[in-house]
């Protein structure tokens, strides 16, 4: 008797034990993945330094921040933050100690999560090991590193509150919709923003600059947006980074792309697509181009451009910009060599695509230390004339003071 | 289990899909006249032809490649054109280490098959791929030239 007693007993711990555990697991489960969504790692790791750790450097316009170590460790990281802390600093933007965060921080965007989500992530974070590393002093310039200032900001610009899902929308929008006002934060770069460094709520997904990059339109305009992509086609660059024809993600959406988003399940990717694809459409900035003739031949004039192209270029991406070997390599039809700005198009040739974790023909080397700024400004001159039909040029200061405007 | 067709002859070979061709040619068919260089599609080592036309095997994963043909520096001699091209090679004497040249032959060869009209420009533009350091360049030239002239396709 004594025996199936103890019998029961442990049956009862171990099963109640296990129930716990598997809720913990599934709990940690669900914060990795919305850690991923939201992308923490991409901000709070600085090159080449442990994940989380944080000590990125943001150079923005009125001076430098660095990002917080989010690791557990007591002393130099978010190991001592109670649950309400946690909360308060996504929600509200505001730290332990009552200080308000810079909104290079998007608590903008992850106010709309809920408790439970923004528990789940630190539930994660809290299961890393721990990271002793203090981020260097932010060297913020008078009045901007007055950070009671920012609660006024805050007064006008923070729009706090959780996302709230629209009944007469589809299941998969409402996901969509969280997914990109919330964790992934699409907005607070694909949004401009306005004199206050606030997103500009008129010109929602409508596009901006950053650190020398365009962050297209992705509002669902036909014009000028992703509303004549397909959802396969959307659902394909966010996997792949790159939609043929359409586009190739370059910089920090190379980033996105490879630390976030193809890492969502596929459910989640179409549920952003869908909502994407109906967001308010915003006719401005680049149109969306039509790829010229696809019989593009080399060009019977030789000339610096030209040359530079044939030797680095044309065994990848052809003289008609058709990819070689690889979908991936096709330049007719992409925004990037049809804005006379060449933003996109200068960054992607001084820093390429070199991420290991894509396949060997989607890498694109990196030809900023290859080339100097006269063959690097008379290619970028040469692939908009050629590709984009442009009769624009870019010149060597332009390559310089694109060099100097890099983000980090 | 990836499936490829090179010089003629189907291969199935166990590496994953994402290997570039250049290391299944060289480590697993043993096909070594194709030369690795910088394996960044920046130096026309590699170049075999995918279906006639000439592509950088070092960027090019071999899941990519079923379906497709591949020829080699091994078996271009088999083609009528390319013979040409070899003899015009010898009679240029146009290796130096040798290193770039199969390399240089694949790209000559596709330049040559693909196009009706041929100048120095034309050789610049298909040519400046594949580089050289032992600098052959004019006598590569020289034999495209030759080449050209013998079937009819050169516009001096
Ligand atoms: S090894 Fe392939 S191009 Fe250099
Ligand atoms: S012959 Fe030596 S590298 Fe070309």
């Amino acid at each position: 008797m004594r025996t199936l007693v103890y019998g029961l007993l442990a049956y009862l711990m171990t099963g109640a034990g296990m129930s716990l555990a598997s809720e913990d697991a599934a709990m940690l489960e669900k914060g990795k993945y919305l850690a991923k969504a939201a992308d923490c790692v991409a901000c709070h790791t600085a090159p080449g330094k442990e994940p989380y750790a944080g000590g990125l450097a943001f150079e923005l316009p009125f001076g430098t921040l660095y990002s917080p170590n989010i690791t557990p460790d007591r002393e130099t990281g978010i190991g001592g933050w109670s649950d309400e802390q946690f909360v308060k600093a996504l929600q509200e933007g505001i730290g332990p100690e009552g200080d308000h965060y810079y909104p290079a921080f998007p608590y903008t965007s992850y106010t709309k999560m809920p408790r439970e989500d923004i528990l789940a992530i630190k539930a994660y974070l809290f299961s890393l090991d721990p990271v002793e590393q203090s981020a260097p002093e932010n060297d913020i310039a008078f009045p901007f590193n007055q950070r009671w200032g920012l609660y006024f900001w805050n007064l006008l610009f923070l729009d706090e509150g959780r996302f709230e899902p629209d009944p007469d929308r589809s299941e998969d929008w409402n996901r969509g919709a969280y997914l990109v006002t919330g964790p992934g934060h699409c907005g607070e770069c694909h949004t401009p923003r306005n004199l206050f460094q606030a997103m500009d709520s008129s010109e929602r997904l409508a596009g901006a600059d950053l650190g020398g990059w365009r962050a297209y339109n992705i509002s669902g305009s036909d014009s000028h947006g992703i509303g004549t992509w397909t959802e396969e086609q959307l659902v394909n660059y966010f996997r792949q980074g790159y939609a043929e024809g359409l586009g190739v993600a370059g910089g920090p959406m190379a980033e996105v792309v490879d630390l976030s988003l193809r890492h969502l399940n596929d459910r989640d990717l179409r549920a952003i697509a869908t909502y994407l694809k109906q967001t308010e459409p915003q006719a401005t900035g680049l149109p969306r181009p039509t790829p010229l003739a696809d019989t593009l031949a080399a060009p019977e004039q030789p000339g610096l451009g030209s040359k530079v192209f044939a030797e680095a270029c044309a065994s990848c991406h052809q003289w008609n910009g058709e990819g070689n070997q690889s979908p991936a390599a096709t330049l007719a039809g992409l925004k990037t060599v049809h804005d006379p700005k060449a933003r996109n198009l200068m960054g992607i040739l001084m820093e390429g695509n070199p991420a290991s974790s894509l396949p060997v023909n989607h890498r694109m080397p990196d030809f900023g230390t290859i080339y100097n700024d006269y063959e690097l400004s008379a290619l970028a001159t040469f692939v908009l004339q050629h590709f984009g039909g442009l009769d624009a040029e870019v010149t060597p200061e332009q390559i310089r003071e694109r060099q100097a405007a890099a983000l980090h | 289990m990836q499936t490829v067709k090179v010089n003629n002859q189907t291969h199935v070979v166990d590496v994953p899909g994402d290997m570039p061709l250049l290391w299944v040619l060289r480590d697993i068919l043993k096909l070594t006249g194709t030369k690795f260089g910088c394996g960044i599609a920046q130096c026309g080592a590699c170049t075999v032809h995918m279906d006639g036309q000439p592509i950088r095997s070092c960027v090019l994963p071999v899941g990519d490649v079923s379906g497709r043909e591949i020829t080699t520096i091994e078996a271009i001699g088999e083609q009528p054109l390319a013979q040409k091209v070899q003899r015009a090679w010898l009679d240029h004497e146009v290796a130096q280490c040798g290193y770039c040249q199969s390399g240089q032959i694949m790209s000559a060869v596709a330049l040559l098959a693909n196009n009706n009209r041929i100048d120095d420009h034309a050789i610049d533009q298909a040519m400046a791929g594949n580089i050289c350091r032992c600098a052959t360049y004019t006598r590569i030239r020289s034999a495209i030239q030759d080449v050209s002239e013998s079937v009819g396709v050169w516009q001096p």
